[in-house]
């Protein structure tokens, strides 16, 4: 079910605030957000000079229309919130969370702040990120905590393997406890659980497109919306990832047709053998001839929702990829007159 | 140590609005017949299907399987009211969510036993946890009413939007399986399920499929499962039984400590390069137990079907 405050989040970059070739390059990226970071890639000396170029940073960001969202230091979290809380940002990205309080305290923070700087009330939301063990323990404390946050992961990356003393690329999956505890918290809350099913990974590698790729289609596939990374290499590969194919647009729509069919027949579910179907020119399952997983499909009003959801998404892709082509052009095209 | 009567390795999920489908369960081999109000019952058929409960209860039994009939719990008026009768062993309760549902349940349940002549707090409940919330809170349902004998996670696959991984398995199941088998033992309940991993959906898998969701099912603590089709009940009843290797290994083995014991020869027993603990043999002796309660359990479903004398437990 879409959040009514659902922003697309399928492709993010997250950068040092202060490395301003990287800040004053990402807008033409195709990013669904940019993420700036004050927190582990901006040394300690330089915490100070990185709130102060916030403000000014986000209108930079957002040329290309991508959403700007910070990630803000935990231990500095007062400072640093004044510092980011100003119109056109969405998201703030809080580290390390490890109890309920700490949430509520930011709600505060940016309730008076949003209202003080004209900022619609409720605007910024915030990205209660789970890395350490007391943080798992407290998942569901914390996810409950504000209605600020509205996707809740975590649970695994560096941090959580720091946490816990273990090596992060071992080709296995580490954390399916912790994951585990996130995503029934999120789900039980009804929030956009932030998750991806384990894809082993021994290299570490952030600017691989097709790896990249094929960890967003798989994630997709498995109800996820939600991607980001490090490197421009990942940017595309990560929105086409997330977003559905001709295929499986078209299997939507097969799907809702013959859920209209059983819905008169007074029957919960058929089963349907794809391979005896003759192909007509309306929509038509997805093909099973390299995945015998596919032949057999089940008809019920879990596929249709399914199937519905999956067409809503679809539009929410088209129209943010337009939304984001439109900006790059008035970018461009306004850099033509000027050199003109 | 079960009793032979409280072998419940198949559950099988027959619509109560489905004649063709309760006329053909008994002869299923089910150890369990649930008879379903809920999702496999379209709207328009509801009042039908609570009507046909009562005959229903009575017709599959044919095959020597206990009945539990599953129930809706925003319907849990009606269901109830058409489910409480005598030969009825329990109640699914599909989708529960809260502790609040149980009690809710148990008071109808109550008030229904005594009306009808039922045993008081004889009829069981199976908490079918299938959402978010209803696992998060799957404590406090699991410790809501003695009446809850049995916890399980359904279709929680589809309730929950669960899809399969790049690796077959299911998004969230092994956490989930886990955590219910976890609670199940901390709190004394039947922990009902099996490792289904894709294209098995919803309780609903080939023979084979179902035999190996089964088999691991029972490797990591499950008893018995769910399942939709009557070809699932074989497999399902094999899968949770120990094979016959494992049995006469767990025969050997406690011979084998008996015998050392007898003798007073060691304080360590080894056998087939295991050191063997009380503790151990008494797991072995329980494989033995389970075994020997399966057959009889099979024996008195063939005699029920067949119409010969049932013989007693």
């Amino acid at each position: 079910m879409p959040h009514p405050h659902r922003r697309l989040k399928r492709s993010g970059l997250t950068m040092p605030i202060v490395t301003d070739r990287f800040i004053s390059n990402a807008w033409h990226r195709g990013c669904d957000f940019i993420n700036m970071d004050l927190e582990d890639s901006v040394p300690p000396a330089l915490k100070g000079y990185a709130r102060s170029l916030v403000r000014r940073s986000i209108p930079v960001v957002n040329k290309g229309g991508a959403d700007a969202v910070c990630r803000i230091n935990h231990d500095l979290m007062e400072a640093d919130l004044d510092a980011v809380i100003w119109p056109g940002m969405v998201h703030v990205n809080y580290p390390k969370a490890e109890y309920g309080h700490e949430i509520r305290r930011m709600d505060e923070i940016i309730t008076r702040l949003e209202r003080e700087r004209g900022i619609r009330p409720g605007t910024i939301a915030i990205g209660a990120n789970i890395e350490t063990a007391v943080g798992v323990a407290n998942a569901y404390e914390i996810a409950s905590a504000s209605p600020r946050v509205r996707d809740f992961g975590g649970a695994s990356g560096y941090d959580m393997s720091r946490d816990l003393g273990v090596e992060m690329f071992v080709g296995f999956d580490q954390f399916v406890y912790g994951k585990g505890e996130v995503e029934l918290a999120a789900r039980a809350l009804n929030l956009e659980p932030r998750a991806a099913p384990f894809t082993p990974n021994i290299t570490g590698s952030v600017s691989d497109p097709d790896r990249a790729f094929a960890e967003a289609d798989a994630a997709r596939q498995c109800g996820f919306r939600i991607g980001g990374g490090l490197h421009p290499f990942v940017v595309e590969p990560q929105n086409r990832g997330f977003t559905p194919n001709d295929a499986e647009i078209s299997d939507a729509h097969w799907v809702l047709d013959e859920y209209r069919k059983l819905a008169v027949s007074n029957e919960t579910w058929v089963q349907i053998d794809t391979q005896s179907l003759t192909p007509g020119d309306g929509p038509g399952p997805l093909d099973s001839s390299d995945n015998p997983n596919l032949r057999h499909r089940v008809i019920d009003r879990y596929e249709a929702a399914r199937a519905a959801e999956l067409l809503e998404w679809a539009r929410l892709c088209a129209d943010r990829d337009r939304e984001k082509d439109e900006a790059i052009a008035r970018v461009r095209a306004a850099a033509d007159a000027d050199a003109t | 140590m079960p009793a032979a009567n409280q072998i419940r390795r198949s559950w099988l999920l027959v619509p109560a609005s489905a004649a063709p489908r309760i006329a053909s369960a008994p002869a299923s081999g089910a150890d369990v017949i649930i008879l379903d109000l809920a999702e496999f019952v379209a709207e328009p058929n509801k009042p039908d299907a609570r009507d046909a409960v009562p005959a229903a209860l009575d017709s599959v039994k044919a095959g020597g399987a206990e009945v539990f009939v599953r129930i809706d719990p925003q319907l849990m008026l009606a269901d109830l009211n058409a489910a409480i009768r005598p030969g009825v062993a329990g109640v699914v309760v599909s989708r529960l969510e809260s502790a609040a549902q149980i009690a809710e349940a148990a008071a109808l349940i109550d008030r229904l036993e005594s009306q009808r002549g039922l045993l008081p707090n004889s009829v069981e409940v199976v908490a079918s946890l299938e959402t978010a919330a209803g696992n998060h809170n799957g404590f406090e349902i699991a410790t809501a009413s003695p009446r809850v004998t049995a916890l399980t996670l359904g279709r929680a696959d589809l309730a929950m939007d669960l899809r399969p991984e790049p690796s077959g398995e299911i998004h969230l199941m092994q956490y989930l399986m886990q955590r219910l088998i976890t609670l199940a033992a901390a709190t004394g309940k039947l922990p009902l399920g099996a490792w289904w991993r894709a294209p098995d959906r919803g309780l609903l898998a080939t023979p084979e499929n179902t035999l190996a969701a089964a088999q691991r099912g029972r490797a990591i603590g499950f008893r018995g499962s769910m399942c939709v089709l009557d070809n699932q009940v074989a497999p399902l009843n094999d899968g949770f039984t120990p094979t016959a290797a494992e049995v006469a290994e767990a025969d050997a083995i406690q011979s084998a400590y008996a015998a050392a014991v007898q003798s007073g020869a060691a304080s360590v027993v080894h056998a087939g390069g295991r050191a063997l603990t009380p503790n151990l043999v008494r797991q072995y002796a329980q494989v033995s137990a389970l075994a020997a309660a399966c057959a009889i359990r099979e024996e008195f479903k063939s005699a029920a079907l067949s119409g010969r004398p049932i013989p007693l437990p």
